[in-house]
């Protein structure tokens, strides 16, 4: 049984659609990513579930809890990161922690939600003296101190550097293995494929794909782009491109001065005949690459856009 | 969690958020000295005198009323002759015009023509001192008619009030009670900027998506700002007493009713304010107005009889005339409790408290929830 179901939801401020028919559920122990540009209709999404903007139609269902009967025993079976990572300046981080445990019937010690954020040392720092990960991080801490079952981070990792980004991946990573649902958005397709279950593309207002990362990208045609640079001018390089074109895997080509373009359903096989033929004619290849695909093509070949970040 | 360990914890978080907040303590501490201090070094005369009122007096033709007046004059404390002898009108209106005394008594001339003329300087004609000495000479005029006609008092006035010459009411303890009143009463109006600066930053809705009470918040706030009204109470106090050499004779009960009274209608106004508010400096801007604007016309630096006539009203309308009355009740008069004025007083403040709060809150749930976001 899903733990939560969400049915042909749908929103609009005035006359702009934010949310034009989503739905979808999300099952135990997952983590469920929503993905999409910057007014996809990712936050209002959340914001419908999380019970923050009542949706103009559709359902939202938390196992047999929905807000209009079960608002408060709802409240308590979630934790919520928002965007905005609203703290407490003024207070110290365990202050914050404890100040939002008295608001739970129950909820997980201090101690322990600490130690999963990795803010035991900062405990008794103000908030306002926090670094933007370690706000993120409390922020998290914060969303899991009643000890939910399921737990919506919004874009938990906009804006912060390498490292702290993969510090927050660590404690979504930690999540899962305690068995609890994460419900995720963001803006890095890279995160997307690392951490999630399964990811849902969301644009304009509307579910665009729904599947594993893997299959996503399976789905995708299968030809690869392979880009090499021959070292010995622009004839080596067309005639390269000829002994190419001769391959059945070989879709289309493309060539500037002395570098080649090629889409081929087979990079290995096509790799090992062209080596074979610069060898014989002694062409030295320089700078070969494999583009591997991502969800960002995925997201290229569904909406048709570029993906920015 | 039982909502009294939620409170608890709301009302000790807030407790510390306020205290770690410099700006609270520079708005509603030291802000309120320094224009004290400032108030009573220009206001007061550097010191704690009681009040006082130079006059001189003329008798153009003495006579058996004059001289009774004269002997009636000399006995008022508050009244310090410049020459003890009556001094001829050119004299005396040259030292009203120099402002070296503040009022020119001018005696009747005859038994029958019993004419008391008070020359005052033009520019003094609102102040403080014309008004008692006017006062005193009204009063001193009736007994007169009253001997003239021989009739024994039947009514008479025992209430003292500031601004006729009670003459152990200093200005340091006027100056004192309406500063308190002031601080406290800014303490709630611009404390609730708060709300402004929480829903900005998105944590009220942070807020409501845990199960959090939010009118135990709320009311943690409250209390909050009452314990901040009583340190103020106290700081200020103890300054004007031992700075400024105020006397106070304080009934605790008419104090704590009025502080509580005063907590809630100027929060209320701050609430109010705040949900009008989209930004911090709207709100801001709305406080300064409704502070600048009641203290003027509240009694918190002057007598409210000082005001011209015509703002009487407007005057006795505000809250904060109410509330600072209510401070000096509590504080110099110890009574109130006893007083209906002390009570119509507090009645016509949780009559603002009301009205603003539901018009705050109705403004709130108008609100569509993204707007208050």
């Amino acid at each position: 049984m899903p733990v939560l179901e969400v049915r042909n939801l749908k929103k609009a401020y005035g006359q702009v659609t934010a949310v034009a028919d989503i739905s979808f559920s999300v099952e135990a122990g997952e983590v469920f990513t929503i993905i999409g540009p910057n007014g996809a209709g990712k936050t209002t999404t959340l914001e419908m579930i999380e019970g923050l903007v009542t949706p103009d139609a559709g359902q939202i269902e938390f196992g047999p809890l929905n807000w209009a009967r079960n608002s408060e025993q709802i409240k308590v079976t979630i934790g919520v990161q928002p965007q905005s990572s609203a703290l407490f300046d003024l207070l110290t981080v365990e202050e914050n922690l404890d100040l939002f445990a008295s608001f739970y019937p129950k909820s997980r010690p201090t101690a322990e939600v600490l130690d999963m954020i990795s803010l035991t040392d900062q405990r008794n720092k103000h908030v306002k003296k926090l670094s933007g990960g370690q706000k993120q991080r409390l922020a998290i801490g914060l969303a899991m101190i009643n000890d939910p079952a399921l737990i919506f981070l919004d874009e938990p990792t906009t804006g912060l550097d390498p490292q702290a980004r993969r510090n927050i991946w660590d404690i979504i990573l930690k999540l899962k293995e305690l068995g609890k649902t994460t419900i995720l958005t963001t803006h890095y397709m890279e995160e997307a494929e690392k951490l999630s279950d399964r990811v849902c593309i969301v644009d304009q207002g509307k579910i665009v794909t729904l599947d594993t990362p893997a299959a996503l990208i399976e789905r995708l045609t299968k030809e690869r782009e392979v880009r090499l640079t021959l070292m010995d001018g622009e004839a080596a390089a067309i005639e390269t491109e000829k002994i190419a074109l001769l391959q059945s895997s070989v879709v289309r080509t493309n060539r500037e001065g002395d570098s080649l373009q090629l889409w081929t359903t087979q990079p290995e096989e096509t790799l090992y005949e062209l080596f074979g033929f610069t060898k014989d004619r002694g062409f030295r290849v320089e700078q070969i690459s494999i583009h591997e695909m991502s969800l960002e093509d995925v997201f290229i070949a569904f909406t048709g856009k570029e993906w920015r970040d | 969690m039982n909502n009294s360990k939620q409170f608890a914890k709301m009302f000790t978080a807030q407790i510390k958020m306020m205290f770690r907040e410099k700006q609270v303590w520079f708005w509603n501490i030291f802000f309120p000295i320094i224009l004290m201090v400032i108030f009573m070094i220009i206001f007061g005369g550097g010191s704690s005198d009681s009040f006082k009122a130079k006059i001189a007096v003329v008798d153009p033709q003495p006579n058996a009323t004059s001289g009774m007046l004269l002997e009636q004059l000399r006995q008022i404390p508050v009244l310090e002759f410049e020459d003890d002898a009556p001094v001829s009108k050119e004299i005396g209106t040259e030292w009203v015009e120099k402002q070296d005394i503040n009022a020119l008594i001018i005696l009747p001339e005859s038994e029958s023509a019993a004419t008391v003329q008070l020359i005052v300087n033009k520019e003094d004609e609102q102040g403080v001192t014309t008004q008692a000495v006017a006062g005193v000479l009204d009063k001193l005029v009736q007994q007169a008619n009253l001997a003239v006609a021989g009739a024994t008092e039947t009514f008479r006035m025992t209430t003292e009030s500031v601004s006729s010459g009670a003459d152990d009411l200093s200005y340091a303890d006027f100056l004192l009670t309406g500063m308190i009143g002031l601080s406290v009463a800014q303490g709630g109006l611009f404390g609730m900027v708060e709300l402004v600066d929480m829903r900005r930053r998105g944590l009220m809705t942070r807020l409501r998506m845990t199960p959090a009470n939010m009118n135990l918040y709320g009311m943690a706030g409250m209390l909050v700002r009452l314990m901040l009204g009583i340190i103020q109470i106290v700081i200020l106090s103890l300054i004007g007493v031992f700075g400024f050499g105020a006397s106070l004779h304080i009934n605790v009960f008419s104090l704590a009713i009025a502080l509580i009274a005063g907590g809630l209608v100027f929060n209320a106004m701050g609430y109010l304010f705040s949900s009008f508010s989209k930004t911090i400096e709207a709100y801001m801007g709305m406080a300064n107005i409704a502070s600048m604007l009641m203290m003027f016309l509240s009694g918190v630096f002057f007598p409210l009889e000082t005001l011209p006539e015509w703002l009487q009203p407007v005057t006795q309308v505000l809250p904060l005339t109410y509330f600072v009355d209510g401070m000096r009740d509590g504080l110099i008069y110890a009574s109130g409790i006893a007083s209906s004025a002390f009570w119509i007083g507090i009645g016509i403040m949780i009559l603002w408290g009301v009205v603003s709060f539901l018009i705050g809150s109705q403004v709130y749930k108008t609100k569509s929830i993204s707007a208050t976001r």
